[in-house]
């Protein structure tokens, strides 16, 4: 009880931190930055759930992100549902996706489970790419999103948004962080570490996975949303593999055994994506280089690093 | 869908030859490409996700070589070569450091390198696309089979990818060099612990499957726009035909790679829209199903 | 052939970028009008943004070199956003926030653009999207934006243009079945569709008998070459662009798809396409995409040697684009007098330049749907050798805008 009443505060500290922020620092870069952190950390950490928490390599978890962005941008545009219901009922049609994807999924081991997940995502994307009349193909939707109301206030303003998303990251981080901290969390590892104990223990192995795919899912499509809200829309990017790869690339910059690795990988990703691309045309070349250096150099993320120079042990994660 | 054009199709012998031959140059460069994968695999246990950089840098490597010298046969040889060589390399430099780590990981390695190469790729020779255009020796007009249209060239290249494949297959099958290549990729420990080099083993199973993705980049040059990041299509097919062919088996690569190549070359007259959704339809039910793909054996 | 991009004097450290460089202080100079550019300058789009920005390099320097914007010198500020729409969105942001950018040049392609639009729409900032074709972009007023103009041709000019021409080769030639072969995205399927519906509206009697749809950057075209062939189709149709179309030409010359149909391919024109084919097949019907002969002017020839001077190759369509959309700011500055962004957008609106890609020498930012009409839009055929393309028509707008009125009718977007 002592540690999430702990981990509450410090997220309602950091919220009311950045909500006074631009009174003394009113940069708009800063604030853009933390809107798209936040898409992308709710992202990579419910990421990690998986691939970190459960051992469940997943190529395919963007599915769940862009179905976010889509779900949310089309309820939005061609329905008249106000922000929050448009917000649940997203949420909603995730849960059925992932119940169903998963269900098909977590019988698969190992490589296996990551190719099928990659290839559903994939085919996903291809049926959005070819239904053009729904989602616009390849342009994306088109026309913004109107309506950017909660609660009455207006999620145009760029304050507002920049504050809604620290509140959404916040949150979601939270719950991530008690689902892992319940015997739920326990069974997780359990699995991770030696799945046929984990059966022999009494553990239903396909439900736990089934869970946490489906929790997982959600707080991805979160990560949809806020993305949706950024970019006034959807578009076939947000759903394409790459997208995944920035994922796992935030996952392992960050470091995959600790909690706030991924949220740390984000920050590291989205820096460089920032000043690299200022710099030069070849981010593609800077970003491989320092991939490899934290693979083969540090072999580890950054957060993971740190825990284990202060003598701590990282919750562990991939090898 | 356009049921009506593919029972026309299926059952005039000239569209007949001329589809299915397009079908079986497409599945053979697929094919080609996808052993190379298929074989990395099987031997090393390593998912190759920069096997689409080495195709594309075997087809530049035919390119320059082929302007510089006039000789597309030169080109081709390059290519191969070439990428052995960098086979070789990058085995020895980044993968070796990852055998029996977890996927995420050789994928973050050979994903690193992709994006490297693309820009390299960029830098030295342009962003431009390239056309290399036939060489003289192919600037014949096509032959005529049953009616069907078949461009000698194309010929050449299903000659080709049968006997680099045929002869793969084969000198696993028959030599002893092909023997312990098999063993190894049956059990690595007890191989090693007859007294086989396996370091230089697995360097050369990596130079021979980034010399076929070579190859096939250097065959396909001549009808390709060469681009940095031509190579991500043929990886996403290829991996397509290797889960649905069965990591680690040639034989089975060949069948997915042609019947996907039948697929395309079929479905663009019969449903042509969908045809890419189709085939991951294809690669989810054969996981599902039979996850070792429909020749490949069960990952102990 | 790269240049660098022009780097911000501030370093960039943190996320905490802090913003706006100081103005100018010495003496008598005047600020410096800062614009933001955008475009893709890598992947396989690459050539689109250097090339729009070896266009803008001269049109800045010209006008510079004649006093700038009303008086205030112009400084370009160019960013990558890797043909990633949410990159764009971001970039765009960044430019008008943090660099302090008072107008936008978005080189974006047509995903790109969308997500462009509703950052200007959003910030409202003045933009000029200087690469997007797809009409909807300011024909649609769901999608218009009032401080948003385009400097750029519009898929339906050229449909229209195209239809008509084609018309008159297939009347002559007896060319009443046709098949198609275009990239299966947005661009390639609205110009097909269009160009078909405006060619079967000039003759009546033409039957499409087959389409054909390879994916965007596909580099194998042997089973729909094969396809085009079985259906022995008098003529065809292409969209296809680039390094899709030179594959395709290529691989269709060795099975001798040329010698077996007439073929139109519209995005032929562009002489990086024109040179990078080894043997162009002679006799096949181009719109022009940029070609010093369309419009055959001397100030036309001027400025695409100009280019080719400085550059070593020739400009491309996107060129002559971002180039069109310079010289926009330019002539409303001094309509205006000011380089102040509103008034910079209302002396846009109607605005006609003398520009050496016009058809009768100058081009109109029409004020109603604030897009560029008036530039030469031809078609002729292909010799292998320079000039590549010979026997230009260049089209008349009057046909044009009447038929464009009808779309809009049509489509509801008045």
């Amino acid at each position: 009880m002592g540690r999430i009443l702990r981990d509450v505060a410090i997220a309602v500290a950091v919220v009311l931190l950045l909500a006074l922020l631009p009174s003394v620092m009113p940069s708009k870069a800063f604030q853009d930055f933390v809107i798209r952190c936040s898409s992308m950390a709710l992202f990579a950490t419910s990421l990690n759930l998986l691939v970190g928490y459960t051992g469940l390599s997943s190529f395919g978890h963007g599915l769940f992100f862009g179905l976010g962005t889509y779900a949310f941008a089309l309820l939005m545009q061609k329905t008249g549902m106000a922000l929050p219901s448009a917000f649940v009922l997203t949420l909603i049609i995730s849960t059925v996706t992932a119940i169903v994807v998963g269900a098909i999924c977590i019988r698969l081991r190992l490589i296996y489970f990551a190719f099928v997940t990659l290839a559903m995502q994939m085919l996903v994307h291809s049926v959005i790419i070819s239904w053009v009349g729904l989602t616009g193909g390849d342009q994306g939707l088109q026309g913004g999103i109107p309506r950017r109301v909660l609660f009455g206030i207006s999620l145009e303003s760029q304050y507002n948004l920049y504050v809604f998303a620290a509140v959404v990251l916040a949150v979601g981080l939270l719950l991530m962080r008690h689902i892992v901290n319940t015997s739920f969390g326990t069974s997780l590892r359990m699995i991770r570490d030696n799945e046929t104990r984990a059966a022999f223990l009494g553990i239903v192995v396909w439900r736990v996975k089934l869970t946490v795919f489906v929790l997982s899912a959600i707080f991805a499509s979160l990560g949809g949303i806020v993305m949706s809200l950024f970019v006034s829309g959807a578009y076939p990017e947000l759903i394409n593999w790459p997208i995944t790869g920035d994922a796992i690339f935030a996952i392992v910059l960050g470091g995959v055994g600790s909690f706030l690795g991924p949220l740390a990988g984000t920050m590291i990703l989205l820096l460089l994506n920032d000043v690299v691309t200022r710099q030069t045309e070849y981010y593609g070349l800077a970003l491989g280089i320092i991939i490899l250096a934290f693979a083969l150099g540090l072999r580890r993320g950054l957060l993971d690093f740190i825990t284990e120079r202060l003598g701590g042990r990282p919750a562990g994660g991939i090898s | 869908m356009d049921l009506d054009a593919l029972l026309d199709c299926v059952t005039t012998s000239s569209c007949l030859v001329t589809q299915s031959t397009s079908g079986l140059i497409v599945g053979m460069l697929l094919f080609m490409v996808a052993a190379g994968l298929t074989l990395i695999f099987g031997v090393l246990k390593i998912v190759n996700f920069a096997h689409g950089t080495f195709y594309m840098l075997g087809a530049y490597l035919a390119y320059t070589v082929f302007t510089a010298t006039g000789s597309y046969t030169l080109g081709v040889l390059a290519a191969g070569a070439g990428m052995a060589v960098f086979g070789v390399v990058f085995e020895r430099g980044l993968i070796s450091r990852v055998y029996g780590a977890n996927v995420l990981m050789q994928l973050l390695i050979c994903y690193a390198v992709v994006l490297i190469c693309d820009d390299l790729v960029k830098i030295i020779w342009g962003a431009d696309f390239y056309a290399m255009g036939m060489p003289p020796a192919f600037q014949v007009p096509p032959l005529f089979i049953a009616g069907g249209v078949v461009p000698p060239f194309y010929l050449l290249l299903i000659v080709v990818a049968l006997v680099i494949g045929g002869g793969l297959g084969l000198s696993l099958g028959v030599t002893k060099l092909g023997k312990i290549v098999r063993a190894a990729a049956h059990n690595p420990d007890m191989v090693s612990a007859l007294g086989i080099n396996t370091t230089l083993l697995y360097s050369l199973v990596f130079a021979m499957g980034g010399a076929l993705a070579g190859f096939a980049g250097g065959l396909a040059a001549p009808v390709r726009s060469l681009t940095p990041g031509m190579g991500f299509s043929i990886l996403i097919e290829s991996f397509i035909v290797t889960v649905i062919g069965g990591m680690g088996s040639i034989g089975g690569a060949l069948i997915a790679a042609v019947v996907l190549g039948l697929i395309r070359s079929f479905g663009t007259i019969g449903f042509p829209l969908f045809t890419e959704g189709l085939m991951y339809i294809a690669m989810i039910i054969i996981l599902v199903s039979k996850p070792s793909g429909l020749f490949g054996k069960e990952i102990v | 052939m790269t240049k660098r991009m022009l780097t911000r004097r501030s370093a960039i450290a943190s996320a905490a970028v802090l913003p706006l460089a100081t103005p100018h202080i010495a003496g008598a100079q005047a600020k410096a009008v800062r614009i933001g550019m955008q475009a893709t300058f890598s992947g396989p789009l690459a050539q689109s943004g250097i090339t729009h920005r070896n266009a803008i390099e001269m049109e800045v320097e010209r006008i510079n070199a004649a006093g700038g914007l009303a008086g205030r010198p112009i400084e370009m500020i160019y960013r990558d956003s890797k043909s990633q729409p949410q990159e764009a969105a971001r970039v765009a942001r960044e430019l008008v926030n943090t660099d302090g950018c008072e107008l936008l040049l978005d080189a974006e392609s047509s995903a790109g653009s969308f997500a462009v639009q509703e950052v200007a729409r959003d910030l409202g900032v003045l933009c000029m999207h200087s690469s997007s074709e797809t009409s909807s972009l300011t024909a649609d007023p769901k999608y218009r934006a009032p401080m948003s103009f385009r400097s750029s041709r519009q898929g339906i000019h050229d449909a229209i243009v195209g239809g008509a021409y084609a018309a008159k080769v297939a009347d002559a030639n007896k060319l009443t079945k046709w098949a198609t072969c275009s990239p299966d995205y947005a661009y390639g399927r609205d110009t097909t569709a269009q160009f078909m519906e405006y060619l079967q509206h000039f003759k009546p009697d033409i039957e499409i008998i087959a389409q054909a749809w390879p994916k965007l950057g596909s580099p194998d075209y042997t089973e729909v070459i094969t396809k085009l062939i079985q259906a022995k189709p008098q003529a065809m149709y292409s969209a296809l662009y680039g390094g899709d179309l030179t594959a395709f030409i290529n691989q269709g010359n060795i099975y001798a798809l040329f010698a077996a149909m007439k073929v139109f391919s519209v995005n032929l024109a562009d002489y990086t396409a024109l040179t990078a084919i080894k043997n162009l097949p002679k006799g096949i019907y181009t719109g022009n995409r940029y070609v010093v002969t369309c419009p055959d002017t001397p100030a036309n020839h001027a400025w695409g040697d100009a280019y080719r001077k400085r550059y070593n190759e020739y400009p491309t369509n996107w060129s002559w684009e971002s180039a069109t959309g310079m010289m926009f700011y330019e002539g409303a500055a001094k309509k205006a007098s000011s380089a102040d962004p509103k008034k910079l957008a209302e002396a846009l609106r109607g605005l006609k330049i003398d520009c050496p890609f016009g058809a009768g020498g100058t081009v109109t930012m029409r004020a109603d749907d604030q897009t560029c009409v008036g530039y030469a839009i031809g078609w002729g055929t292909t010799v292998p050798q320079a000039p590549f393309v010979e026997g230009v028509k260049t089209a008349d707008w009057g046909v044009i805008f009447e038929m464009e009125a009808e779309w809009k009718k049509k489509n509801g977007f008045n």
